[in-house]
This record gives structure tokens, sequence and C-alpha cells, in this order.
């Protein structure tokens, strides 16, 4: 060793010193290199363990827009007054120093204090800083606010680290308040955040669905262990639940460090949020607008109902209405009870989507599909004439099916426009249960007709699995049930969305398309923009000069002096419809009326299916008619301006909303003056 | 081994000693700025210790040691009278009663009590090596330190009077004590030491001979993981005990921490977290701790650095010692090593877990004018004896 021999050879004992001093030496060298080198990591990790809290940060959601690029779903800033407890610690001290320990002293003898009476000192002293702090905020911005002690001490312990919120969502004045007389205030801070908000409040309530607290998610980034997460929403219904994924991007991590009381140190993000993507529909916020506006005027808001405008060249769906409506906005705070009570009325049933998943007796507008079997079949010459007696008499002890159509000579024509129940009974019983069904089922009813947001139901026919099954309950298919069938009542079901669908085949030449509701979802990212082409189901086997005579029909029904849809007629717009008004028994009492209107336009080059339903209404001619008409009015206003809303063929991906849009407040206004307004 | 050979004129001043002594004060500077958060006033009064340190060493160099060494005995009897003084006048901090107060500054007897024992121990053991045979001068030589020893337990500050033990064990050894006679007293020694742990660790509360502190008592416990709760605890009792383990146990975990996460290179001056964030106990991190935060902001290389730069001094002792004219001189530097070799154990042991916690400063990086002045003494002591190994 050579240190060691540098000292003199004889000297024993000063060279078992420097032995000594050489392995003390490395024992330390060993201890440090086992601590730094060997177990750094493990080090490294206790460290970030005591001093590193995970934050679960949620990205801004990203927006639904109609096909205009008008926000239907957006994020507006919420200005939020918080409390910043790492900024009051100079505070707590001098507050225990000066006040409460001085106090505490001055009510005993010993100025001695055990540990655990300085802690709840201090303790007190945290609470008086609280308190004037909150005093001093309300009485700044003029808002009564509660001192929670109970709160303020649960925020303490257990999220020290984070601002606790004091007010959310200052108003304009309360902002210029707070800039006046809270700034400056130790520990108060102002923080923006995003707040979902649906600007048009109920408009395509439905559609759009509506948000959830949910802190937790799917999609959070790798399995990460957060202290806390930071107020997040879910979707639970409508495009936001369906697209909640695209909707809500991906939450990011902010670490926080914190020192050794647990107080905020610093703050940084271990990965940044992603913004949510937007999804734009095929809702045109005119006319949905429009279509609303039209159907709420029967009864205002105990209107029960729907309204279904679809695109018949492409299955888009322009405005998808379902009476009573909710505000989604209104389940993003704390619903009054109140509220609740009126979302959950067991009548209005505010929250169900009429147009999908309401399956109604479609009364007269089922003629239509009862016409084409019995063409098809060819048991009708649509030019013959028959007499009726204005009513159908049953056989044995039924009583006599009553029609509104007077007695007289029918042809196909005029049967249809006055909806004459004998006419079609007669040729129903013709035709056969197993035709009409066929035919009704090539149209695509009786089952599901892709509705992309999953809440629709198939309604009913009475096929030869459901007949079985009546066969079974001891209730056997008669021919009565064949007569009642004609003219859509008893075993038949069907939907507001299915009759759109119908309508739209009649109107297009047999083809039956798949609603669309979403054009496309935005990219953000490294997510590529995707857009969802329109789809045809099926054809209808049905020849063409057959669906050209029902088109005949309905545009009689509108325009001729006996059509029950005469209400219907809009000038400028050759509009073709269907009545219907389903009476809803039970027993032999009649106890509801389910009133319809079917309509397509224009009738040369049809565009525009548009299907209503009233529950409730007093006839399909009287009650749904007119808020047919009110649409296509809209519709016609739209496109006499130049710029029909569904000019592009949708298959784009969404616009940008770079470009100046009018707001919604505009919108209203333009709308109400009966003025085009174009984005 | 050539170095001494060929230079014609040997060397005055012990080079590498007073380089790495240089070294050593900078990175005790730059450390205690930053384990006080860059407080330049404490940054200050530090390198006015080592200026009043400096030159105290400097003017201790112009004394022949021979002629300090008759003075052996009046610093000895000072500082037990010092130590006394503590005692009645001292005042205290955390419970401890180690420091005489003189207005603007404070002074530790105990860190003088260390070098007046180390002069007195030197001067009584370089007698004829025939007499250190006789038992009455070994056991005389004994209670030179254990008067001390005692004096300064009481304070209490085990640390400080523990560093005299070993240094005590070295001097007596070199001086030429027989090694059985040694072997004996450490045999004797770790039997006391045993049962003393024994005794803490083990025997019920009312059986126990040594009246410990209780800090140092859960010292102990912490050092050798025994746990905290009584075998027949009430949960009340239990949730204390451990509350009161993980209190007690929170310094040495916290100074693991910082020195592990410093890693191979450390986190960069002033970006060690545990002391800035206050993990590290805020009132040791600038003295017994200042370990944990150079191991935390330099790394595996910094802290090894700094031992290393110990060893230079430690040898450049050794070597001192080695050449030193007369048995005098060469017990005062294995003394002045002994010393400062514990001082870096005990004090690097504690913060990398190895040693239990004592309050014990590290030579020339903690904070501390009498340690400063001390250490920079005991150097220059060092330096005395280099400086007069040949003047004959």
């Amino acid at each position: 060793m050579l240190i060691v021999d540098q000292l003199r050879r004889d000297d024993a004992r000063l060279r078992v010193v420097a032995v000594v001093v050489l392995v003390g030496i490395a024992i330390l060298t060993a201890g440090l290199w086992r601590l730094q080198v060997m177990a750094a990591g493990r080090y490294t990790r206790s460290e970030e363990a005591q001093s590193v809290r995970l934050v679960r940060v949620p990205a801004v959601r990203g927006k639904i827009l109609d096909r205009n690029g008008f926000a239907l779903a957006e994020n507006r800033p919420s200005y939020d007054v918080n409390l910043y407890l790492e900024e009051l610690r100079p505070s707590f001290v001098h507050e225990y120093t000066n006040r409460v320990l001085r106090e505490a002293r001055a009510q005993r003898e010993s100025g001695k204090f055990t540990l655990a009476e300085r802690l709840q000192l201090q303790e007190q002293a945290r609470l008086n800083v609280y308190s004037n702090t909150i005093m001093t905020v309300s009485s700044g911005l003029g808002v009564p606010l509660s001192v929670s002690q109970d709160g303020f001490l649960r925020h303490y312990r257990q999220a020290l680290a984070l601002p606790l919120p004091i007010v959310d969502n200052l108003d304009s004045s309360q902002m210029a308040l707070f800039f006046e007389r809270c700034r400056g205030v130790p520990g108060i801070d102002l923080e923006v955040q995003a707040v979902r908000s649906y600007p048009f409040g109920r408009l395509a309530g439905h559609v759009l669905g509506h948000l959830q607290r949910s802190d937790e998610a799917d999609n959070d980034p790798d399995l990460l262990i957060f202290r806390y997460r930071l107020k997040d929403y879910q979707g639970v219904a409508g495009v936001e639940s369906k697209f909640d994924e695209a909707l809500r991007g991906r939450a990011g991590v902010k670490a926080l460090r914190v020192n050794s009381q647990g107080y905020r140190h610093e703050e940084w993000y271990l990965h940044p949020t992603e913004l949510g993507r937007d999804v734009q529909l095929t809702i045109d916020v005119p006319i949905q607008l429009a279509s609303e506006r039209a159907l709420s005027r029967i009864a205002g808001s105990a209107t029960r109902g729907a309204v279904v405008v679809m695109d018949v060249r492409n299955g888009d769906l322009l405005a998808l209405v379902s009476a009573p409506a909710f505000d989604p906005n209104s389940f993003l705070g704390r619903m009054s009870p109140e509220e609740f009570q009126e979302l959950n009325d067991g009548k209005l049933r505010p929250q169900m989507n009429r147009a999908v998943s309401g399956a109604y007796a479609p009364g007269s507008i089922f003629k239509v599909i009862v016409g084409l079997a019995a063409l098809e079949a060819g048991v009708m010459d649509p030019l013959e004439s028959h007499e009726y007696l204005g009513y159908w008499p049953m056989g044995g002890r039924s009583p006599p099916i009553k029609d509104t159509a007077p007695a007289g000579f029918y042809d196909f024509k005029r049967a249809f426009k006055r909806s004459s129940n004998a006419y079609f009974i007669d040729h129903g019983i013709k035709v056969g249960r197993e035709r009409i069904v066929a035919v009704a089922q090539q149209f695509g009813l009786g089952e599901k007709n892709g509705y992309p947001l999953g809440t629709e139901v198939r309604g009913f026919l009475p096929d030869a699995e459901n007949l079985e099954r009546l066969r079974a309950r001891g209730d056997p298919w008669t021919e009565g049930d064949t007569a009642l069938l004609s003219i859509g009542q008893g075993a038949v079901a069907v939907t507001p969305l299915q009759m759109a669908v119908m309508t739209a085949a009649v109107a297009n030449g047999g083809k039956v398309l798949e609603p669309r509701l979403v054009l496309g979802i935005g990219g953000q990212g490294d997510e590529k923009p995707q857009s969802f082409a329109p789809q045809i189901r099926s054809e209808v086997g049905i020849q063409a000069r057959h669906l050209q005579r029902v088109r005949e029909a309905m545009l009689a029904d509108v325009e001729e002096d006996e059509g029950t849809g005469r209400e219907a007629a809009l000038p400028g717009m050759r509009v073709c419809g269907k009545t219907g008004t389903a009476e809803v028994k039970q027993g032999r009492v009649l106890v509801d009326k389910i009133t319809w209107f079917v309509a397509f336009a224009p009738f040369e080059s049809p565009r525009y299916a548009v299907v209503v339903v009233v529950e409730s209404g007093g006839s399909g001619g009287r009650t749904c008619a007119p808020v047919a008409r009110q649409i296509f009015q809209a519709i016609q206003q739209r496109e006499g301006a130049g710029r029909p809303p569904a000019e592009d063929q949708g298959t784009a991906a969404p616009r940008s909303a770079s470009k100046p849009l009018p707001t919604p407040a505009g919108l209203y206004a333009g709308l109400a003056a009966g003025r085009e307004v174009s984005p | 081994m050539k170095g001494a050979e060929f230079s014609l004129r040997p060397a005055r001043v012990a080079w590498a000693l007073l380089g790495a002594a240089f070294l050593l004060m900078a990175v005790g500077l730059c450390f205690v700025h930053s384990s006080t958060l860059g407080d330049t006033s404490t940054t200050m009064k530090q390198v006015i210790w080592f200026g009043v340190g400096l030159t105290a060493a400097v003017l201790l160099c112009f004394v022949d040691y021979h002629v300090l060494a008759r003075w052996a005995w009046v610093g000895y009897w000072g500082s037990i009278v010092l130590l006394l003084a503590v005692m009645v006048f001292g005042v205290s901090r955390n419970g401890a009663r180690r420091w005489i107060d003189l207005g603007p500054l404070q002074l530790q007897p105990s860190e003088f009590a260390k070098l007046a024992v180390l002069f007195a121990l030197a001067q009584f053991l370089s007698r004829p090596i025939e007499e250190l045979r006789l038992t009455n001068v070994v056991f005389k030589s004994m209670a030179i330190v254990l008067l001390p020893f005692m004096l300064i337990l009481k304070e209490p500050d085990l640390g400080s009077s523990l560093v005299l033990l070993p240094m005590m064990l070295a001097m007596m050894f070199v001086a030429g004590v027989p090694a059985s006679i040694l072997a004996k007293i450490m045999g004797v020694g770790a039997v006391i030491g045993g049962l003393l742990v024994a005794d803490v660790l083990f025997a019920p509360e009312n059986w126990r001979l040594i009246k410990l502190k209780d800090y140092q008592r859960h010292r102990l416990m912490v050092y050798f993981g025994k746990d905290f709760v009584p075998a027949n605890a009430t949960p009340e009792q239990k949730a204390y005990y451990r509350e009161l383990q993980r209190h007690k146990g929170w310094n040495v975990q916290q100074a693991l921490i910082s020195v592990g996460s410093g890693g191979l290179a450390g986190k960069g001056w002033r970006q060690g977290t545990q002391n800035t964030l206050g993990y590290l106990p805020r009132l040791g991190a600038h003295n017994d701790f200042i370990f944990s935060v150079i191991a935390e902001e330099s790394g595996f290389i910094g802290s090894v650095t700094v031992v290393g730069l110990y060893t230079v001094i430690l040898f450049s002792g050794l070597m001192i010692a080695g050449q030193a004219r007369d048995r005098l001189g060469r017990l005062i530097a294995v003394g002045v090593i002994s010393l400062w070799f514990a001082h870096v154990f005990i004090n690097v042991g504690m913060n990398i877990g190895l040693v239990p916690v004592t309050g014990i400063p590290l030579p020339l990086l903690s904070y501390g004018g009498s340690a400063a002045v001390c250490a920079l003494l005991a150097l220059g002591i060092l330096q005395n004896v280099h400086l007069y190994r040949r003047s004959y």
C-alpha cells in the first residue's frame, strides 16, 4: 500500500492506524456507492412519492356542431375565485404568533404549551386567517359566502396542494368588483375554467344528450395513480355519450411538488391535455329550430310529440325533435328538486326521445304501405271506382269500423286523399296480412333503422314470428285484425324515424336509407378526421309506376280540395303528404289519439321528408299538417336565399369554426324576424 | 518516498493539507449557502469564522509545539472549568446545554475541550515508553479523557463526547501502550456498550441501569430498527408509538432519501428538493446534515470527492506523524487525525445510515463557529508539527 509504505518501516503502530483510517474511508465509499448508485432509483422514487402528487386534469371537451358549423355544445369560460393556501402561510404564522398565541398566553398562568396544544392553536390561527379572507372576498364581491370550517379543515388535510374553490362562475359585474377590491388579498386568485355549455338550451337536447359528473374515465393516460382528480364529466346520453371518447380528448397529468407540510411548491405537466375532437352533426340548426317552434305551438310545453326531417337523397337527419325537451345545461350543476321532478314526469317523459323511442300506431299513414302492397299484388286497379258505405261492417258481433270518408264512390286517389277506411280495408283484406307485412318490412318497419345513438325501438309488425306469439297467447289472427291493420291500427306500431325512412323511400324511388346523424369527427393531434358516408340499406322491390301513383296521391292529399292534408299546402313548394289519426283504445273506450302527418317536398324532385307526430292531437290534418307546413316554409326560406342547408353532401370533415358564424342570439333574432340567416 | 529525498530544502508547508483544507472550506461555504436556502448572512458569518480560525492557526505556527505543550495542563483545566461553567451559565437549545453566551457570539466549550484534551494526553503519553506499561499510568491517561468525557456527556452531547474515545485509543496505541492492555480496555468498553444497547432495547422500563435521555434512546431504537410499540399496548398507545416512531425515524429516513436520490451526478447546486421543501430537518440541514445536502446536490461524484479531500488531510496528517521529530509531535498529529477521522466517519456514517444519529459536525463543512475555528486550529497544530520537525 503506497501511502502506508511511505511511513517509516519500523513504525508498525502508525501503519495500523493508517489501515484503520483506510478501511473507514472504504466503508464510507462503499456505503455511498450502495445508496447513490445501486439504490438511487429506489430513493428517487421515495423522494417523488413523498413530494410529488399527480393530478388528473381533464381535457377541454370537443364541440358538437351542426352541419353549418354552429356550436350546439361548446365550452364557455367560467371565472372562479380560488384560495391558494401556500400563499397564506406567512399570514398563518403571523396570526399564530401575534394573535392566537398571545391571547392563549394571556388566559393562562404558565407560558408553556404542550405540543398538542400548540398544534391546536396553529389550527385555530389557520381557521382565523381563512375566515377573514372569506369575509374580505364576500364583502368585496357583495356575495354572501358561508365560512365552512369543516370544509376548510378537510381540504387542509386532504388536498392542501390544490387551491380551495371559494366562488364559482363570476358574472361580469362581480369580475369588475373582484379586480377593484379583491386583487392583492393574499392567497386569492382568479382562475378560468372551461365549462360545457349548450348555447341553444333545449334545442336538439335529445340528440346532444347530457353529461354527468365523473372524475374518472376509461381513457386515462397509462395506469397512473392519481392523488387528485379535477372535476370532469362523462356523457351519459345522446351524442355526448355515444362519442364520449372522441369528445373527451385525453386528460393531462399535472405533477405538484409539495413541501414537507404538504403545501404546493411548484407544478408542471407530465402530459399536456389533448383537446377533445369536434363532432359535426347532420342537424341543421335553422330547420331544427323551426321544427321545434312549430311543434311547440300545439300545446306549448305540454306538447308531446316528435318531428323528423330527413334529406331523402342521403338520409341526413336535418332535424330530430322530441317534445317535451330538456335543457342539457341543467345537468351540469346542481339540479333543483322541481327540475328533477319535471325531468322525471311520468306522462311528459321529457328524457325520452320520442322520435326514435316512441312506438305509435301509425293510423292512416300506414295506407301508404297497404296501397303499395295492393298495387304490387295486382289486387287493386287504382282507376277503378267502388262504392262504400261510409263505414266498414265487421262480421259477427263486432261493431263496424267507422270512417271519416262519407259514403260514395272511391278510386285509389280519392280514397287516399280522403283517407277512406272502407276502401283500404276492402283492398287490405284482398292483399292479406302476409303481403302487407312483407312490403312494410321492405321499408324497414318492425326493425331498427340504424339510428346511431342507439335508443331506437323496433316497433311492431304482425309478422310470422309475432303471429305465433299472439296465437300462443290465445289471440289468433282474424280477418278483423287484417281490417284493422289495413288502416294502421291494432297490431302495428312504428316510430317517427321509421316513417321518415319510409316516406323518403317513397319519395326517392325506393331507396331505404340509413338515417345519418353524424357527418364526421374532427381531427385533433394524432387523430385524423373521420367522416361517415351516406348509406343505402336496401332498395324496395316495388315498381316505379306504383311509387309514382302513391306520390301523386300524396300530392292530391295536400293540393286537392278534398285532401285531408290541405293545411300543409305551401305556395311555391309542392308538398306531398298523408295524414293519420290513430285511436288508442282501452277495451272499447277511446283514451287517446295519435295524430300524424308524413310528407315530402318538392313533388318534382323530392328533397325533404318531414314526419310529424303528436300525442293527444285533434287529427292529423288539423294538428300535424300545419306543423309540416311551417317546417317546409322554413326550408323554403333557406333555399330561397340561395343556400339550401344540405348543399354539400356532407361527406366532408367538419368545417373549421374559424369563419364568423352568427351567434345563437343573432340566429334566434333572425329567424324570429323571418329573415334568412346565412353563416 | 522520493519527494522527501530529492528536495534539497524540506517543504515548510504541507501543501496537500492546505490545499484540501481550502477546497473543503470552499465546498462548505457553497453548501452552507445552499442549505440555508441562500441566506447570505449565515454564509458570511461562516466566512468570518473561517477567517478567525485561519488567523489563529497561522499564529499557532509561530510558536513551536513544544512551547505550546508546556501550557497543555493550563488549557486542560481551563476547558474543564469552561465545561463546568456551561452546566451553570450555559444556554440551552433543543434541550441541550452546550453553549456559553458571550453576547454577539456563542462559545461551544466542548469543541475547544477536544483540543485541550488532545494536547494534555499527548503531553502525558510522551513520557518514556517503559512507563506506559504501568497500570497507574494507563489509568491516569484514561482519566484525563474520561473527566471531560463525562462532563460533555452530561450536557448532553453524546457525539462530542464519543469522539474522544477513538482519539484516546489511537493515541495510547501509537504511544506504545501494550496491545494487551488496550485490548482489555476495548473489551470492557465493548461489554459496557453492548450492555447499554441491550438495556435500552430489551430491558423493561424499571430495570434500566443507565438512564439515557429519551431522544438518545429513540435514536438507538431507530438505528437498530426496534419497534417502538410496547408488547401490551392499547390501540391508542399503538397509534401513538407508531407516530412517534415515524417522527423519530424521520431525519434518518430523509437523510437517506436525500443521499440516495442524488444519484451519480446529483441534482445540481441549490436544486436539491429534500432541503428546499423542508424534508430534511430545517435546523440540521446546514450543520449535522449538511452532507445529505451535498450528496443530494452533487451526487456520488461530489460526495466521493468530499470523502477524498478528507482522505488527503488524514494521510497528510499520518505522514506528518511519521516524520515528526519526537513522540510528542507524533502523538499530537495522531490525536488530530483520529479526532478528524472520528468526526468524518460518524457524521457521514450517520447521513448514510451506518451510524446512529448523534449531533456531531462535519469538519469545515458544517456551519458553526466553534467547530470551524477548532477544526482549523487542529490543522494548524498539524502544520506546526510539520514545520518544526527538523529544527533541532
